[in-house]
C-alpha cells in the first residue's frame, strides 16, 4: 500500500499530542479502591447496620450530584467517581448504628451544600464529606454520639449491647486504663486498636487497613506524605504531655482523616510549605479538641477549620520560580 | 562516563519515548521528489527575495532567493525547472509565497570544491559562508545560525553546548546523525567553538543515547587542537531536557534568566544537525539542501529516518514509509510535545522540521476537559516553577490580565503542564492566551 490520502480528516488540535494516563476519573476510583479494605472490614465487623449506613450515604451523595447537575444544567459527571468518594468517605466517619435516612441525608447535604453550591468539583472550600458529617453532628447529635456498637458477636462482645463508647470517649471520661479496656475485651488492646476489633466509626476502626489503602495511594503518587505526616506530628506534639501519645495516634479517625481527607486536592494547599503548615494546624487542633474541647474526637472540625486557611496558605506559600532563584555559579 | 546523570533543577516529565520505533533505522535518502516547494519564509526573520525567473533551469544547490534583513537565502534542492512564484500551503504559516521547482529526476548538483584551509578561516568569512549556505537552527526553532553565532562585542562566552538531547518522544534524527556522522558533528562543533572563541565544548545527550559517546569522543580526539576540548555529558531522560535553558542548567549549573538567551550566562547552544550543516558550508561552500526527518508513529507501517531535500512534500515522505495506515488521526510536524498538528500532507518539509509523527486513536482535548481539581501536578511538572493552574483559572474567569504574577510571560511552552493534567485541561493554551493579553496590555500602556 502506498496510500497517502486519508479517508477521514486529520485532527488539528493544539499540542501536546500525547498525555499522561492519569485522569481525574482514574484518580477518584483509585481512592475509592484504596478505601475498600477499610470499608469492607467495617461492614464485616459491625454487620448489616454498617452496610446500610454506607449504602445510604453513597446513594445520598450520588443522588445529590444528580439533582444538582440537573437543576444547574451541568454535564452529568457521576461516573467520575467523586460523588461516590464523598459518600463513601462520609460513611466511614459515621457510627455503624446511625439510622439509614440520616446517612442518606448526610450524603446529599455533603454534595449539595458542601460542593455543588460552590460550583461543583474543584471549587469547594471545605471537604464535602466532613461538611456532611458536621451537618449530621448538628442534626442528629444523639445518634451521632451514641450510635457506636461493639464488634459483632463472634469477636466476643454482644451486639445487643447496642451502644458502647469509643476508646477516645472513655479516655476522656475515665482515663487511660479504662480506655484500653474499652478498646477490647479480648486479647491485647493494642492489637484490637490496630486491627479494628473495637468500637468506632465504620471506617476508622482498623488503622492497619486504612494505612494499607494510604500506601496504595502513596505508591501511585496520588497523595504525598507532607500533609499526613504533619497531621500525625501535630497530634503527637499536643498529646505528648498526657503520656498517651500511642493511644491518640492509633485511634479515632486520625489516619482516615490524615491520609484520605486532609489530602483532598481541592481543599488542601498546593505547595510543600503550605501543606506542612496545613497538616500541623490540623494535628494541633485535633489534639486540642480531644484534650480540651467538647468532643472526644477532633479531626473532623480540625480539617474543616484548616480548610478555611487554604486560600491564604496558597498565597503565602508559592512555588519557587526558577527564574527568580538566581544562578548557583 | 559520569556516575551521576546531569539534569535540571525542577519539574519535567517522563513521557513514553517510543524511540525504539526508529532508533535502529539508519538514515536513508528518499527517492528524488517530483517537485519541491521552497517557501521564502523558513526561518525566523524576513522572507528571502526570489532571484530566479519562471522557466529557469536550476541545478541542485543553486541559489533561488537572496537573504533579506537578518534572514538567509534559499537554494534549489533538486534540479529542474522553476515554476511561477505562487502561494502554497506552509506547515506553520498556513500559506506562504513559495518557489516551486519541478524536478527532472536527475538531481544534478553543482560541483563543490573543497577549501583546504576551511579549518583556519577568518571569523567574518565563516559567518558569511554559514549565512550564504542558508543554515538555520535545525533543532526546530529555525533561527538563522549566522545570527546566533555573531555575538555582540560585550557578550563573553566560555562554553559551546551541542544539543543532542532530543528529548521529544518519537524523534531519533539527531541520535542517528550523531551515530552515523560523528566526525561531521565534531568538526562542526570545533569550527563553531573557534568562531565564538571558546575552548570548552559539551555535547549534551540523554541517557538513552549512550551509543554515541564512543564515536563522538573518538572523532574529537582526532581533531582536538588549539586547546579546544570536547566532552559528552549524559543527562537523565527527562522532558524538556533538550530545551536550551534546561540543557544549559544540566551541563553547566548556570540558570538562564527568564526571557534571556543562554549567552547571558556565557553559553552558546547549537543543535547537532546544525553542526553538520556548518561543516558543509565551511568546507565546500555547500548550502543546506537536505535534512534528516524522523517519520514515525503507529500511523505508518515502516517508520524511518529519512534524508530529505528541503521542500519535499510530506506525502512523499509518508509514501517512503509504506503509506498511511488506516485510522491515522493526527499528523504532527515535530515531536508530539511541542509539534504542530497538520491538516494535510501536501505541505513542504521546511528547514526546521525534525520529525513527522503520525498518530492513531483519540488524542488529548478531543473529549473536552474538566475543572481544575488542584492536584498540583502541573506545578510539579513546570521546569520554570510557574503556576499554570492559577493562570488557567484566571483566563477562564475572563481575568487574563491578573495572571502576570503566576508567570504567564515567562512560559516557553514546553507543554509539560498540559501533559500531566488529569482533567485534560489545555493549560499551555491558557498560558498562551494570558501571555497574548498581557503583551497587548503592555503595548497599549506604552502607546498611551
Amino acid at each position: 500500500m502506498s496510500e497517502t490520502t486519508s479517508p477521514t480528516p486529520f485532527v488539528v488540535a493544539p499540542g501536546p499530542h500525547v498525555h499522561a494516563s492519569e485522569s481525574t476519573t482514574r484518580i477518584m476510583w483509585w481512592v475509592n479502591a484504596a478505601l475498600a479494605p477499610a470499608s469492607l472490614w467495617g461492614v464485616w465487623v459491625f454487620g448489616w447496620p454498617a452496610l446500610a449506613v454506607a449504602g445510604s450515604s453513597i446513594a445520598g451523595a450520588i443522588g445529590g450530584e444528580w439533582l444538582a447537575q440537573r437543576w444547574l444544567g451541568r454535564k452529568p459527571t457521576i461516573a467520575d467517581g467523586s460523588a461516590f468518594c464523598t459518600g463513601l468517605l462520609l460513611a466511614l466517619t459515621l457510627p455503624p448504628r446511625l439510622p439509614w435516612y440520616a446517612a442518606l441525608l448526610g450524603g446529599a447535604f455533603a454534595i449539595l451544600i458542601g460542593k455543588s453550591i460552590f460550583g461543583g468539583l474543584g471549587f469547594n472550600l471545605f471537604n464535602p464529606a466532613l461538611i456532611g458529617r458536621a451537618f449530621l453532628m448538628a442534626s442528629f447529635p444523639l445518634a451521632m454520639t451514641a450510635g457506636w456498637s461493639a464488634p459483632r458477636p463472634w469477636f466476643g462482645a454482644p451486639l445487643d449491647a447496642v451502644t458502647t463508647p469509643t476508646p477516645l470517649a472513655v479516655l476522656r471520661e475515665h482515663g487511660f486504663p479504662a480506655a484500653l479496656a474499652a478498646a477490647s475485651a479480648h486479647g491485647s488492646p493494642w492489637m484490637a486498636l490496630l486491627l479494628g476489633l473495637r468500637p468506632g466509626s465504620i471506617g476508622e476502626v482498623s488503622v492497619v487497613l486504612v494505612a494499607l489503602g494510604a500506601a496504595v495511594l502513596l505508591a501511585r503518587g496520588i497523595i504525598g506524605l507532607a500533609i499526613p505526616l504533619s497531621v500525625l506530628a501535630g497530634v503527637a506534639l499536643v498529646t505528648l504531655p498526657t503520656g498517651h501519645v500511642g493511644l491518640h495516634l492509633a485511634s479515632g479517625g486520625l489516619w482516615l482523616g490524615a491520609f484520605f481527607m486532609a489530602t483532598d486536592y481541592v481543599t488542601s494547599p498546593n505547595t510543600r510549605g503550605g501543606q506542612i503548615v496545613f497538616g500541623l494546624v490540623i494535628g494541633v487542633l485535633t489534639g486540642v479538641i480531644r484534650l480540651y474541647g467538647g468532643y472526644p474526637e477532633g479531626i473532623c472540625y480540625a480539617i474543616l477549620l484548616a480548610n478555611a486557611l487554604v486560600p491564604a496558605l496558597n498565597l503565602w506559600f508559592r512555588p519557587r520560580r526558577v527564574a527568580l532563584v538566581g544562578s548557583p555559579s | 562516563m559520569s556516575a551521576t546523570l546531569h539534569t535540571f533543577g525542577r519539574g519535567g516529565i517522563h513521557p513514553h519515548t517510543h524511540k525504539s520505533l526508529t532508533a535502529g533505522s539508519p538514515i536513508t535518502a528518499v527517492p528524488p521528489p517530483p517537485e519541491v516547494w521552497l517557501p521564502l519564509s523558513q526561518h525566523i526573520g524576513e522572507p528571502a527575495v526570489p532571484c530566479v525567473q519562471k522557466n529557469d533551469l536550476v541545478k541542485r544547490g543553486q541559489k533561488v532567493a537572496e537573504a533579506a534583513g537578518n534572514g538567509v537565502p534559499i537554494h534549489a534542492t533538486i534540479s529542474g525547472k522553476v515554476r511561477p512564484l505562487d502561494k502554497r500551503p506552509h506547515p506553520t504559516l498556513v500559506s506562504a509565497p513559495s518557489i516551486v521547482i519541478t524536478g527532472d529526476g536527475a538531481m544534478t548538483e553543482i560541483e563543490w570544491n573543497e577549501d583546504p584551509a576551511w579549518r583556519e578561516l577568518p571569523h567574518d568569512e565563516m559567518i558569511a559562508r554559514i549565512r550564504e549556505a542558508g543554515i538555520v537552527g535545525l533543532g526546530g526553532a529555525a533561527f538563522p545560525t549566522w545570527r546566533k553565532l555573531s555575538l555582540p562585542p560585550d557578550v563573553k562566552v566560555d562554553t559551546l553546548v551541542i544539543n543532542g538531547a532530543e528529548c521529544e518522544p518519537y524523534l531519533t534524527s539527531d541520535y542517528r546523525t550523531m551515530l552515523e556522522q560523528p566526525q561531521a558533528v565534531v568538526d562542526g562543533a570545533f569550527a563553531m567553538a573557534r568562531l565564538v572563541g571558546v575552548k570548552r565544548i559539551r555535547v549534551g545527550i540523554e541517557a538513552d543515547k549512550r551509543a554515541v559517546i564512543a564515536p563522538l569522543e573518538a572523532a574529537a580526539r582526532a581533531v582536538e587542537r588549539d586547546g579546544i576540548r570536547l566532552g559528552v555529558d549524559v543527562c537523565r531522560v527527562r522532558y524538556p531536557q533538550g530545551a536550551e535553558k534546561q540543557l544549559v542548567e544540566s551541563l553547566t549549573g548556570r540558570r538562564v534568566p527568564p526571557r534571556a538567551l543562554p549567552t547571558a550566562v556565557g553559553v552558546v547552544v547549537q543543535n547537532v544537525a546544525t553542526a553538520v550543516a556548518v561543516v558543509d558550508a565551511l568546507r565546500w561552500r555547500r548550502p543546506l539542501l537536505d535534512r534528516v526527518v524522523t517519520v514515525t508513529g503507529d500511523g505508518v507501517p515502516e517508520p524511518r529516518n529519512l534524508r530529505v531535500p528541503i521542500g519535499t512534500l510530506l506525502a512523499h515522505l509518508v509514501q517512503a514509509c509504506g503509506g498511511l495506515r488506516d485510522g491515522v488521526t493526527r499528523v504532527v510536524a515535530g515531536g508530539p510535545m511541542m509539534g504542530r498538528a497538520l491538516p494535510r500532507l501536501d505541505l513542504p518539509v521546511v528547514k526546521g522540521l525534525n520529525g513527522l509523527v503520525l498518530l492513531t486513536g483519540r488524542g488529548p482535548l478531543e473529549d473536552g476537559y474538566g475543572p481544575c481539581i488542584a492536584c498540583t501536578r502541573c506545578l510539579e511538572a513546570c521546569p520554570l516553577g510557574l503556576e499554570p493552574d492559577q493562570v488557567s483559572l484566571r483566563v477562564e474567569a475572563g481575568r487574563s490580565l491578573d495572571s502576570a504574577p503566576f508567570g504567564a510571560l515567562d512560559c516557553y511552552e514546553c507543554g509539560s503542564c498540559s501533559y500531566v493534567c488529569p482533567s485534560g485541561r489545555p493549560l499551555l493554551q491558557f498560558m498562551q492566551v494570558a501571555k497574548a493579553a498581557l503583551r497587548r496590555a503592555e503595548e497599549l500602556r506604552i502607546a498611551t
